[in-house]
């Protein structure tokens, strides 16, 4: 510390200073809040699996699906964006979805939550709109009209819906963010002419779908099916996965997490067609956790060693034991979905439940050990300068 | 690059570029000269300066690249300071592949 940090003006500035110049102080609180909202999520969802854990009394039950989607989620997608575009501004949509969820699972009066997560969501939309002055692409579009399905969600939930009214919306949200990135990187392959249309006419379908599930759920569910279900056929076998499958390390990983998740893609496609709004409570969690837990979380799972370092600027170097969280997570699902949802079994049913939420807890304990383990070998003198390569 | 050659080199613009191939696009598994990211490099007494660009304004890994870039550089003793500078004109197109990462990747059409 210089002789600065002795007086107080010195020592404000010295604070203003590391705050400036260190990411991560800045953004590892908008991370926590996410976090937060994590763990609130995954309590409402031991509460909704009816596992007689305390908390009954409270609206967490209720409050998992916008906990996990837009407390934790959007949270995250948000920081993403606003480091992305790199405009102080931008951090306002982290800050206020992490604090209106959190905020709402408090028991906030009136629609505080709900009116900070619209903030949120408009905030998100005028990123995009930004992004899109700057230069107009098909990609950006795609992800922007997520933001709007957020915001969407956001204000019928500010106007008192029920979360299953707005649940297809909050799926769009993330689904249209990952494909718009998807989409993104098609140019790498020299994917072109008919084959990107066809991807366009997929998340045609998936945004027709959520519009009319505005006005009529049920058949804007089975529309919207039929876009996800589209998309997932497209991705497995077009996607730049495929080929980079067959590299090593982290890349192999990454790809593996997004097959596996285009496969709970096309599940979540097929239920969402076949039963739209289901009234059978199985039918229901295994039509939202295909695509939450088998399709997002798989995602998640899948960019986290690239976009915790770009987020937080730490090292995240990849590790083998991944794979146990990954693989984790897919085989909760199959005990959920095929053993418990579709098989009327509520043991399985639970016992998949809870391995998923094991499986997401492993991620961030794996995550944040070997973060952990990265700066410590890099604080070491002896070690010299760290060597290059992702991989 | 063999080590005792990366001591003995001087630093030169092909020196410069030689190292960042092993700035690796972790999803992809292709470096990010190959993807035809960078755009320029200058040399100033020991000082280097990597002129790039992101594959699209919306990509949030601007930051991280950058970290490894530095990381990456630091290898060579000849070299000092590094800045890495990030341009959007021209936008990046996927014409600036290399024909290598054009196979590694499967290009299609």
């Amino acid at each position: 510390m210089g002789s600065r940090a002795h007086d107080g003006r010195g020592a404000r500035r010295a604070w203003m200073d590391l705050l400036t110049r260190a990411p991560l102080l800045r953004r590892a609180p908008l991370v926590a809040l996410g976090i937060t909202a994590l763990f609130a999520g995954l309590w409402g969802g031991l509460l909704r699996l009816g596992l007689s854990v305390p908390g009954a009394q409270t609206d967490l039950a209720e409050l998992h699906g916008p906990l996990m989607t837009l407390g934790f989620l959007g949270t995250l997608i948000g920081l993403e964006r606003a480091v992305a575009l790199g405009r102080p501004w931008g951090f306002a949509a982290p800050l206020a979805s992490g604090v209106g969820t959190l905020a709402a699972a408090a028991g906030a009066p009136g629609g505080f939550g709900p009116a900070l997560l619209t903030f949120a969501a408009a905030v998100l939309v005028a990123e995009h709109l930004v992004i899109d002055r700057m230069q107009r692409t098909a990609h950006n579009i795609v992800m922007g009209l997520g933001a709007v399905a957020w915001l969407a969600a956001a204000l019928l939930w500010l106007t008192g819906a029920d979360t299953s009214r707005f649940v297809p919306l909050l799926a769009g949200f993330l689904v249209l963010t990952i494909v718009g990135e998807r989409l993104e990187l098609s140019r790498l392959r020299g994917l072109g002419g008919g084959r990107r249309t066809a991807l366009l006419a997929a998340i045609a379908l998936l945004v027709g779908g959520l519009a009319l599930s505005i006005p009529a759920e049920d058949a804007g569910m089975r529309l919207a099916g039929v876009g996800l279900l589209t998309q997932a056929a497209w991705l497995t076998r077009y996607d730049i996965a495929r080929r980079t499958v067959h590299g090593r390390g982290v890349t192999r990983f990454m790809a593996l997490a997004l097959l596996a998740g285009y496969a709970w893609l096309g599940v979540a496609g097929v239920l969402w067609l076949l039963h739209g709004t289901s009234a059978d409570g199985y039918l229901y969690d295994a039509q939202l956790h295909a695509l939450f837990l088998g399709f997002v979380m798989s995602m998640v799972f899948a960019h986290a060693p690239v976009i915790v370092p770009a987020v937080l600027r730490v090292r995240l170097p990849f590790r083998p034991r991944f794979y146990v969280h990954l693989a984790l997570l897919h085989a909760s699902l199959v005990v959920r979905i095929l053993g418990g949802d579709l098989a009327d079994n509520v043991h399985l049913w639970q016992w998949g439940g809870v391995a998923g939420e094991v499986a997401i807890l492993l991620f961030l304990a794996a995550t944040g050990a070997a973060v952990v383990a990265a700066r410590r070998r890099s604080e070491q003198p002896d070690r010299g300068a760290r060597t290059a390569g992702l991989v | 690059m063999d080590p005792t050659q990366l001591l003995t080199t001087p630093l030169s613009t092909g020196l410069v570029y030689e190292l960042l191939l092993d700035v690796i696009d972790p999803e992809l598994g292709v470096n990010i000269v190959d993807l035809g990211l960078v755009y320029e490099v200058q040399i100033d007494g020991r000082d280097v300066e990597v002129v790039m660009t992101l594959t699209t304004q919306g990509c949030p890994l601007g930051g991280f690249i950058e970290d490894e870039i530095v990381d990456c550089l630091a290898q060579s003793p000849q070299i000092g300071r590094v800045k890495v500078t990030l341009v959007w004109e021209p936008p990046w197109d996927p014409e600036r592949m290399t024909d290598a990462a054009r196979d590694e990747l499967g290009w299609i059409s």
